[in-house]
C-alpha cells in the first residue's frame, strides 16, 4: 500500500469530492463521485446504517445470524454488521450460520474462511451440514443424479438448511448479503422466465415474515462494484472459487447483461430495482397456500415439501422424483421444473450464494 | 384475452368472420401419421420457414398470423365501423404486414357492406401516413425519393377501397416554418447528449407529429405495427430504465392517454413471423434507413435477440410476464357516449371493456414522454410554485427523462425548453392544470346521475 | 518495464492459480509508453492459460472485473488509456465468483 502513496502523480491530481484533502481511490458507481479510501469506508458503512435503520431492519435485543459462505458479499456483510452492531448500539447478537453441502475442494475450502472469519469478527459460526440434515452430501447426490439437476437439490435443500440451522441458533432474522447486483439481476429473471409472483417479492428488503424466520438484506441498494472494492481495500479475508458442480453459472448470461448495463450507464442497476419496487402487481394475484410438510413439519404449500419429496426419491432410489412429475399432480413442482428447464441458459450465479 | 362474448354480435364487429377463419388454426394437434403435410390442415404441404419448425403450409401460417391480428382487433374494439384509421407505416416488415391485414379486414368489411340490404354499418376508413426523419438519420435525397415512390406504389395497389398517402417531415410538429422547423428539431435532439435518451426522444417526437397530424386530419385511431418482439424490448428497456410503473401503459393492444387512441393489433405476433411472412406473401417492404438501436436500447434488443435465439418462445413469455401488470384506466379504447353511434356498437363496446376501471385515480404524467408518474416522481411536484415555466416543466417529468434527456447543467434547461415543440409544451401545461378538472370530471357523473333521479 | 500483476477474486484459475506475477512487459514498437491497453493485450497472451473471455471482452477486460494501478480504480486514470510507469502494481479482481 505504500507503493500508491509514493505514485501519486498518476491521477494524481484527482482529489477526493467528498474531503477534498486525499487522493480518490474509486469512482462510485451510485453517484459517480470520486472518492479516498477513507471517505469512502465512511460513506459506504453509513448508508448500510441508513437502510438499516430507514428500513427497521432489526430490533434491539434481536438475535441475527448472517447467512455466510465464505465469499465477498457474506463476508464483508459480517464484517460491517458487527461494526455497525458496536458503532451504533443495535443491540443485536450476531451469528455467523453456514452450510455444508459437502463438496470437497470447493465447500470444504470456504468453510476454512468462515471459521477464520469467525475469530477475526468475534462472531460465533454454526454450521449445518447436509449430511446431518439430510444424510447425504452433494458429492454422494451428484453421484447419483449426475451433473444434470444438482443445482435444483443443492437449491432446495439450501434454503432450508439455513432455516433449520437458524432456528436452532434460535435467532430471529436471517440476513443475507444479496447485493444491488443481485437484486436488479433477480428481477430481470423473473421477468424473462414468467414468475410474476417472484417478480413481485424479489426486490423486497424483508421477506418471509409471516413464515418461521424472516430475512432481509441489508446490501439491497449497495452495488457490487463496491462491496468487493471495500473487501480490497480493508484486506478483508474472502474465498473466491465457483461451485465444481455448476461450471456454467459463471457464464450467467443476465449477470454479463448486468455487467455491461453498468459499464454504459451505472445507475441501471438502481434502476431496475426501482422498477422492481415499482411493478403494478395486483395483490389479489393467489399466493400457494402455506402449511407445512407432513414429513418433516417445514412450511410447505403441498403435502409434502420439496426437500422431502427429494429426499424421498434419493433414498428409494429414484432420484427423478420431484424432478420429472406427472401432470396435475404437484403444480408448483411441475412449473419450477419448467422453469429450470427453460432458463437453462440464462441462469446465472446461482450456486455458492445463498438462496432466496 | 380470448374473446368469450361471442354469441350474438350481429353488428358490425369482425369476429363472426374471425371465428369462421380461425377455425382451422384453432383445430389441435393430433398425431399424424401422414408425414410431410401441413400439421393443421394436413392437406398441404408445408412451406419451408412457415411457421413453427416450418410444419405449416403458408395458408395455414397466413390465417394463424391473420387470426392473431384479428382476435386482437375484435376483443379490445381496435376498430370499429365508423373509424378513421391512420396506419403508420415505416416501410418495415412489421407495419408492412399490418398495412396489409388492415387493408384485407376493410376489403371484408367492404364486401359486407356492399352485400347487405340496408348499408347501415359504414366501412372504416384507412389512411396511411410515412414519417420522414431525414432530419434526424440524413440519406441522399435520390434515396428518400425512391423509397417514396416504392411507398406510393405499395398503398395504391392496396385498393380498393383507396387509402390516401401522407408523408410528414418529423419536424412539423414545430409549427413554425418548415425550415425552421428543421432546425429547431435539429439543435434540440443535438442538445441531448446521452445516446439512449436521443434516441427516446426522437421517438416522442415521431408521436407527437402522427398524433398532430391524424388529429388534424379527421382521423380517430392510429395504428402502429408494435409487435411482441418490439414490446419485449421495451418491457426490458423500460425496466432498465427505472420505469416499471409506467410500463404497462406502453404495451397494451390500446393506448388512449393520446388525443388519438394508438392500437397494436400485431401485439401477439413475433418480428419472426412477420419478417417471414413478408417473404413468402412476397411484401414489398422499404428499408430506408438502417436503423440500429444504440446506448441502453442497442444493448437490450441484441440481449432480447440473443435470448429468443435460445428459446423461441422467450419474447412471448417476456410480453405476458408484463401483461400481468396492472394496465392503467385509459389502456382502452373509449366508450362511445355518442347518440350517433349504433346502438349495437355501443353495447359491444360496453362488453369489450370488461375490465372495471381499476383506477381512476388522477394521474399524472410526464410533462416530456406523458409517461404516468408514480408517488415517488410526484414528490417533486408540488413544491414548485413560483418559479420559472422550465422548471416547473422538469419538475414534472419522470426521472428515467430527467436523467436521460435533459440537460445536466441547470443553467442550459431554459434553452433546451425553449427548444421544445409548442404542441409538446402545451399539453405539459394541460396536464399540470388537468388535475383539477380531471376530479370535477369524476365528480360529475355523480351529479349526473341526482339529475336523472330528479327527472 | 518491471511491473507486479495481481489476480484476484477467482480470476487467479485462469492462470495457473498463481495470484502475483512480477513481469517485464516491453512498451510497443513505435511507442515510448505503455499503456493498459497494451498490457490488457500482453496479459492476454502471455498470462490467462485458459477461457479468456472470463477476464477479456473485446479490447478491455471483461465487465465485472474491477481494475486498479497502484491501488487506485483505474476508471480515475483513464481506464484502457492509463499510462504505466516502471515498478507500478496492477490490480485485477473479479466479481462474479460467488457471495
Amino acid at each position: 500500500m505504500e507503493v500508491a502513496e509514493s505514485k501519486s502523480k498518476k491521477a494524481g491530481g484527482r482529489l477526493c469530492s467528498t474531503c477534498n484533502q486525499r487522493k480518490a481511490a474509486l469512482k462510485r458507481p451510485k453517484t459517480l463521485e470520486q472518492i479516498c479510501r477513507e471517505c469512502f469506508y465512511e460513506v459506504f458503512e453509513e448508508e448500510i446504517h441508513q437502510v438499516i435503520v430507514g428500513n427497521q431492519l432489526f430490533k434491539a435485543g434481536e438475535r441475527i445470524a448472517i447467512g455466510a459462505s465464505g465469499g465477498k458479499d457474506s463476508t464483508v456483510l459480517a464484517f460491517v454488521l458487527s461494526e455497525l452492531n458496536r458503532r451504533h448500539n443495535y443491540g443485536l447478537d450476531l451469528f455467523l450460520l453456514s452450510i455444508d453441502e459437502g463438496i470437497s475442494g470447493y465447500r470444504d475450502d470456504s468453510l476454512q474462511t468462515v471459521k477464520r472469519n469467525e475469530i477475526q469478527y468475534g462472531l460465533p459460526l454454526k454450521i449445518v451440514s447436509y449430511k446431518d440434515l439430510y444424510g447425504w452430501t452433494m458429492d454422494e447426490i451428484v453421484k447419483v443424479i449426475g451433473l444434470k439437476n444438482n443445482c435444483t437439490f443443492c437449491g432446495v435443500f439450501r434454503r432450508q438448511a439455513l432455516d433449520r440451522g437458524a432456528s436452532l441458533l434460535k435467532v430471529d432474522k436471517i440476513a443475507t448479503g444479496h447485493n444491488a447486483d443481485d437484486i436488479a439481476e433477480t428481477v430481470l429473471l423473473n421477468i424473462l422466465r414468467g414468475d410474476i409472483a417472484r417478480l413481485s417479492r424479489c426486490t423486497l428488503i424483508t421477506t418471509g415474515e409471516d413464515g418461521p424466520i424472516p430475512r432481509c438484506k441489508p446490501f439491497k441498494y449497495t452495488y457490487e462494484k463496491e462491496i468487493v472494492m471495500y473487501a480490497y481495500f480493508k484486506r478483508l479475508d474472502y474465498f473466491s472459487t465457483e461451485c465444481i458442480y455448476s461450471p456454467n453459472a459463471y457464464r450467467g448470461f443476465a449477470r454479463e447483461f448486468i455487467k455491461d448495463l453498468e459499464r454504459l450507464r451505472p445507475r441501471a442497476i438502481l434502476d431496475i430495482i426501482k422498477s422492481g419496487e415499482n411493478f403494478r402487481i395486483s395483490t389479489s394475484t393467489k399466493m400457494p397456500e402455506q402449511g407445512t410438510c407432513e414429513r418433516c413439519g417445514y412450511i410447505s404449500s403441498q403435502k409434502w415439501c420439496k426437500a422431502c419429496v427429494l429426499l424421498e426419491g434419493l433414498n428409494r432410489g429414484l432420484p427423478k422424483m420431484g424432478i420429472v412429475r406427472s401432470r396435475g399432480q404437484n403444480n408448483e413442482r411441475t412449473k419450477d421444473m419448467k422453469q429450470n428447464k427453460g432458463t437453462k441458459n440464462i441462469e446465472s450465479k446461482q450456486c455458492g450464494t445463498l438462496d432466496f | 384475452m380470448a374473446c368469450n362474448s361471442a354469441t350474438g354480435c350481429q353488428s358490425g364487429c369482425y369476429k363472426n368472420e374471425f371465428e369462421r377463419d380461425l377455425k382451422p388454426a384453432t383445430e389441435t394437434i393430433s398425431d399424424s401419421n401422414e408425414q410431410n403435410l401441413c400439421v393443421k390442415c394436413k392437406a398441404n404441404e408445408p412451406t419451408p420457414g412457415a411457421g413453427e419448425d416450418g410444419k405449416h403450409c403458408l395458408d395455414c401460417f397466413r390465417s394463424n398470423l391473420f387470426g392473431k391480428f384479428r382476435l386482437a382487433v375484435a376483443s379490445n374494439a381496435l376498430i370499429t365501423p365508423a373509424d378513421n384509421v391512420l396506419v403508420a407505416f415505416s416501410g418495415g416488415p412489421s407495419s408492412r404486414v399490418a398495412l396489409q391485414f388492415v387493408h384485407e379486414l376493410q376489403q371484408r368489411a367492404q364486401k359486407n357492406f356492399d352485400a347487405s340490404k340496408d348499408r347501415s354499418l359504414p366501412v372504416f376508413g384507412v389512411g396511411v401516413v410515412f414519417v420522414d426523419e431525414t432530419a434526424y438519420y440524413p440519406v441522399p435525397s435520390s434515396e428518400i425519393d425512391n423509397a417514396i415512390q416504392e411507398i406510393k406504389l405499395i398503398v395504391s395497389n392496396l385498393s380498393p377501397p383507396t387509402k390516401e398517402l401522407h408523408v410528414i417531415p418529423i419536424e412539423s410538429i414545430f409549427c413554425s416554418n418548415p425550415c425552421d422547423g428543421r432546425e429547431r428539431f435539429k439543435k434540440l435532439v443535438d442538445s441531448v447528449s446521452d445516446a439512449t435518451g436521443k434516441e427516446d426522444l426522437l421517438l416522442q417526437l415521431r408521436m407527437l407529429s402522427l398524433q398532430k397530424f391524424a388529429s388534424e386530419n379527421g382521423y380517430n385511431r392510429l395504428l402502429l405495427g408494435l409487435c411482441t418482439s418490439r414490446i419485449a424490448c421495451h418491457v426490458i428497456t423500460a425496466t432498465v430504465k427505472g420505469r416499471g410503473y409506467s410500463l404497462p401503459a406502453d404495451i397494451q393492444y390500446a393506448d388512449a392517454r393520446w388525443e388519438i387512441p394508438v392500437v397494436l393489433p400485431l401485439r401477439d405476433c413475433l418480428a419472426q413471423e412477420l419478417n417471414m411472412l413478408c417473404q413468402l406473401d412476397c411484401l414489398k417492404t422499404v428499408e430506408l434507413l438502417n436503423q440500429t438501436h444504440s446506448g441502453i436500447n442497442g444493448l437490450v434488443s441484441s440481449f432480447v435477440k440473443i435470448l429468443q435465439e435460445e428459446n423461441p418462445s422467450r419474447e412471448s413469455t417476456i410480453m405476458r410476464t408484463a401483461g400481468k401488470l396492472t394496465p392503467f384506466h385509459f389502456n382502452k379504447i373509449p366508450e362511445l357516449n355518442d347518440s350517433s353511434v349504433p346502438l349495437a356498437s355501443q353495447r359491444r363496446q360496453k362488453r369489450f371493456n370488461l375490465k372495471p376501471n381499476e383506477s381512476i385515480s388522477s394521474e399524472s404524467f410526464c410533462s416530456l414522454c406523458y409517461s404516468p408518474l408514480n408517488q415517488s416522481d410526484l414528490t417533486s411536484l408540488s413544491s414548485h410554485d413560483n418559479c420559472k415555466n422550465s422548471d416547473i416543466f422538469v419538475a414534472a417529468c419522470c426521472s428515467s427523462c430527467r436523467f436521460q434527456i435533459f440537460p445536466k447543467d441547470p443553467s442550459s434547461m431554459e434553452k433546451f425548453y425553449s427548444l421544445l415543440p409548442e404542441p409538446l409544451v402545451a399539453r405539459a401545461k394541460h396536464v399540470r392544470n388537468g388535475d383539477s378538472s380531471l376530479l370535477r370530471e369524476q365528480i360529475q357523473d355523480f351529479l349526473l346521475s341526482d339529475s336523472e333521479d330528479d327527472a | 518495464m518491471q511491473l507486479t500483476l495481481e489476480f484476484g477474486g477467482g480470476l487467479e484459475l485462469l492462470c495457473d492459480s498463481v495470484k502475483v506475477h512480477n513481469v517485464d512487459v516491453v512498451p510497443p514498437k513505435g511507442s515510448e509508453k505503455l499503456i493498459m491497453k497494451d498490457l490488457l493485450s500482453w496479459v492476454g497472451t502471455n498470462l490467462i492459460k485458459e477461457r479468456p473471455e472470463m477476464f477479456m471482452k473485446g479490447d478491455s477486460v471483461r465487465p465485472g472485473v474491477l481494475v486498479l494501478v497502484n491501488d487506485c480504480d483505474w476508471e480515475l486514470s483513464g481506464q484502457l488509456d492509463t499510462t504505466l510507469e516502471e515498478k507500478d502494481v496492477v490490480v485485477f479482481i473479479s466479481t462474479l465468483h460467488g457471495g
